[in-house]
């Protein structure tokens, strides 16, 4: 019956035949592990399409869009991160695999006559591939797509003559956007795969006519195809299959915070199969002839010399040339790849902008999850609107010449002066206080404790200095000689056993008036400490004095535009409210008055960006369980 | 690729036999590799139908329609009102957009009937003729009385009647509930 049926299919189709002419080829000198290359690269274009189609039913390109389906598919469809990953490692494999394919069939001569046609075919295939691997990078639409996709978008626009109007083009217009999406997204998973199988198909066409190059026919009988060269290369597909799924279950696809393009990204690379051309350009002996020769005019002589690799064999001497030539190249690939990773890893600067990005596009998951979901407008605007994601970069961008957080300026960076001269890089000292703990128990503690060494920062500006050299500084913030510093500065009695629980709970009492959610408080103790606040009621030489006789408002409800008679008013200190009115004007009669040396923020920070840093210093912002390296 | 164009180093020859059990290794190995990246590709589209956490269309609870009982006329025609609602589709939320159309009627008594003005049949908007007063979908012609009565055998069901409460102050709130179109009776979506 079966036998029949098949024999009917033959007569119509001669499907035999041609399944013979597949799996009985001929394989001079036996099956060879060496051959398996070209199988493996079908094999992984084969699970691009696959994968890639599945992808392609929940993603959305526009930019409002793309990175919040590709997050959907990322994180809430089922088994999209696994699907997303096996496309994510398979594609950079390739490239690998491909890479491998070259120099074998160069090293065992299969690109020379009568294969040359095959060996363009073969060269046509990467260029598609690496456009595959370019245009699909972009997709995710996430900072680190977008800023090394717009280098590669700028190198085009710098060829000559029709650059800029090839740039348009591509992008679908003077810069990123939707067109730019629906542009890619049709080059990556329209015309590229067709023109690649179309390729393929002759490519193996090509292969099968000529036949296998063998590296040695005589080394062992003769086989066919089927099963010996079947076997190695399934194998071989089954260990790509393999590392392709540990990769994607065990280091997953990553996807950073969405596009900004008003947002600083300085972690940007390229993917790595392109950091040797990355590195290439940053050599200004280089770059210095133009961004089109280093990465455009240099690369395509190399391509130009490896296209005529078949012609260069027919010289004598060709073929051991060309062998050096690939070897140099691949060499030098390898040698530009390690140095531009070594120099990374030693740059603490891209290393915080590692960690950032990492912070950043865990944060915008994190926000994307949370019950509000993503507006209409995209997960940017959630990025936007974060305090825990703004505030890192308006506190360096405005505070950090004078102020530090936890040591660095905010986004993990230490703030570093170079000398014009020497060209030596020192740390800048700080001149104001260290906030990375501002409105804490041990922020309040040092305050109250040791206001002397809390803010010693002061006594290294200018200002300090001069009133030092003067003798003025009496009329100035300072840290060892005031009224809170000598109050502070009694510490035999502060510090003393009697005076123990009053500390405790007045410490409490501060802390509680900055009103932030964050910090475990005891009520009674705060009672407690709002009594010694006061009335005072401590003991021993601070006896009768309390945080009143000076701050008069301590306690009360904050006001605008109090004066606080001399004294700074502390009423709600370390609030959001208290802060904003600080740092708005600290110079005002109710903070530090003609004292102040601060500059007055108002009109220099929007109010977006005032209301942004000060919830992130109160750490007033949706929960974070993306660890905040930043913040310790 | 036809054979005339072969090498003559292709000529036929006699491949050394090997065992069952290679074939069936290579068969098997090959299959395995091809079908893998199909399986988890095809789970990850069946997504719709097995992500766990995914519950059924939650009760909307009643929505508020934004008019009052005396507002509908008073002799029983019905009239149109969109139901607004926050939606979630996929990874966005829309605060308050609309969801869907319903058909009220003031009846005598006071109550008001309410319908889903989506037609049972097979989905399309069902609209009011004057002419005819009836309900009637300008797609496969089924038709309704004002009561939501099927009047021809296109559609399987009547018009899907929706719970609604009038408080103290006339104030129409609605249950809004989408049910499959092609069935005999109401299955909630």
């Amino acid at each position: 019956m079966i036998p029949d049926l098949l024999d009917w299919l033959d007569h119509r189709t001669g499907y035999k035949e041609v399944l013979s002419d597949a799996l009985y080829e001929r394989v001079p000198g036996g099956a060879r592990w060496r051959y398996i290359w070209g199988s493996t690269l079908v094999f992984t274009f084969f699970v691009q399409v696959i994968t890639g189609f599945f992808l392609w039913a929940a993603y959305c390109p526009s930019a409002q869009t793309a990175w919040e389906s590709v997050y959907f598919i990322q994180e809430v469809m089922f088994l999209g991160w696994l699907v997303r990953g096996i496309h994510h490692y398979a594609a950079q494999l390739m490239i690998v695999l491909m890479g491998v394919h070259l120099i074998q069939v160069v090293v065992d001569g299969a690109y020379r006559a009568p294969r040359e046609i095959n060996f363009w075919l073969g060269l046509i295939l990467m260029q598609i591939v690496l456009g595959l691997s370019l245009t699909g990078y972009l997709l995710p639409w996430d900072q680190k797509g977008y800023y090394a996709t717009q280098v590669a978008t700028n190198i085009v626009g710098s060829a000559p003559v029709v650059g800029p109007q090839v740039q348009q083009l591509v992008q679908g217009g003077t810069s990123y956007g939707h067109h730019t999406l629906t542009r890619f997204f049709a080059l990556h998973a329209g015309l590229l795969p067709v023109l690649l199988v179309g390729f393929l198909v002759l490519h193996v066409a090509f292969f099968r006519r000529h036949g296998l190059t063998a590296r040695d026919p005589e080394r062992a009988p003769d086989v066919s195809f089927w099963p010996d060269q079947v076997l190695r290369e399934a194998v071989a597909c089954l260990v790509v299959l393999a590392v392709v799924l540990l990769l994607a279950i065990f280091a997953g696809a990553d996807l950073s915070a969405p596009a900004d393009p008003t947002e600083d990204y300085a972690a940007a690379r390229p993917e790595w199969y392109f950091l040797s051309i990355f590195r290439f350009l940053k050599f200004e002996a280089i770059e210095q002839f133009g961004v089109a020769f280093g990465a455009i005019y240099i690369p395509g002589i190399i391509m130009g010399i490896i296209t005529l690799f078949p012609l260069i064999a027919l010289m004598s001497g060709g073929h051991r040339f060309n062998v050096i030539f690939m070897s140099v190249l691949a060499v030098a690939i390898a040698g530009l790849t390690v140095l531009s990773l070594y120099e990374d890893s030693n740059n603490p600067d891209h290393q915080a902008a590692l960690t950032e990005a990492d912070r950043d596009g865990h944060r915008a998951r994190e926000l994307a999850a949370g019950p509000e979901k993503i507006p209409i407008g995209g997960a940017v605007q959630l990025m936007r609107a974060d305090p825990f994601t703004r505030g890192p970069r308006i506190f360096a961008e405005q505070c950090a010449s004078c102020h530090r957080y936890n040591g660095h300026n905010g986004r993990g960076s230490l703030v570093t002066l170079k000398d014009r001269e020497t060209e030596e890089i020192t740390v800048v000292p700080l001149t104001a206080a260290d906030l990375g703990n501002f409105g804490s128990k041990d922020w309040m503690r040092a305050v109250v404790c040791d206001y002397q060494e809390h803010f010693k920062a002061w006594r290294n500006t200018q200002w300090f200095k001069n009133a030092e050299a003067d003798g003025d500084t009496d009329e100035i913030l300072n840290p060892e000689a005031s009224e809170m510093a000598d109050w502070s500065g009694d510490q035999q009695s502060l510090l003393s056993e009697e005076n123990s629980d009053n500390l405790n709970a007045l410490i409490e009492f501060l802390v509680s008036e900055t009103g932030r959610s964050d910090m475990q408080l005891d009520s009674e103790l705060v009672a407690t400490g709002r009594k010694v606040a006061t009335t005072g009621s401590w003991l021993g030489a601070l006896e009768g004095t309390a945080c009143t006789d000076c701050h008069a408002s301590l306690g009360d409800e904050y006001e605008e535009g109090r004066d606080g008679d001399g004294y700074p008013d502390i009423a709600k200190y370390g609030s959001a409210m208290w802060l904003k009115s600080f740092i708005s004007n600290p110079g005002s009669p109710q903070h530090y008055g003609d004292k102040n040396q601060m500059p007055t923020f108002e009109g220099r920070l929007s109010e977006d960006d005032l209301e942004l840093l000060v919830r992130w210093m109160v750490k007033d912002y949706p929960p974070n369980e993306v660890e905040d390296k930043q913040g310790s | 690729m036809s054979p005339h164009h072969r090498t003559p180093d292709d000529d036929e020859f006699d491949p050394p036999r090997r065992s069952f059990f290679v074939h069936l290794l290579t068969a098997t190995i090959s299959v395995l590799v091809g079908v893998v990246p199909l399986i988890f590709g095809g789970l990850f589209f069946l997504d719709p139908l097995v992500r766990s956490g995914r519950k059924k269309r939650d009760a909307t609870g009643f929505l508020r329609l934004g008019i009052t009982v005396d507002s509908l006329p008073a002799d029983g025609t019905p009239m149109k009102l969109k139901v607004v609602a926050d939606k979630v589709d996929a990874w966005n939320f829309y605060p308050n957009v609309p969801i869907g159309n319903v058909w009220l009627r003031r009846m005598e008594s006071g109550e008001v009937l309410a319908f889903n003005a989506t037609c049972p049949h097979l989905g399309c908007a069902v609209g009011y003729r004057d002419s005819e007063h009836d309900f009637y979908c300008p797609c496969h012609t089924s038709a309704f009385d004002v009561d939501g009565n099927r009047t021809n055998d296109i559609p399987p069901r009547d018009m899907d009647i929706l719970e609604t409460d009038i408080d103290d102050d006339g104030r129409i709130a609605i249950e809004f509930i989408a049910y499959r179109t092609g069935e005999s009776t109401k299955i909630p979506l």
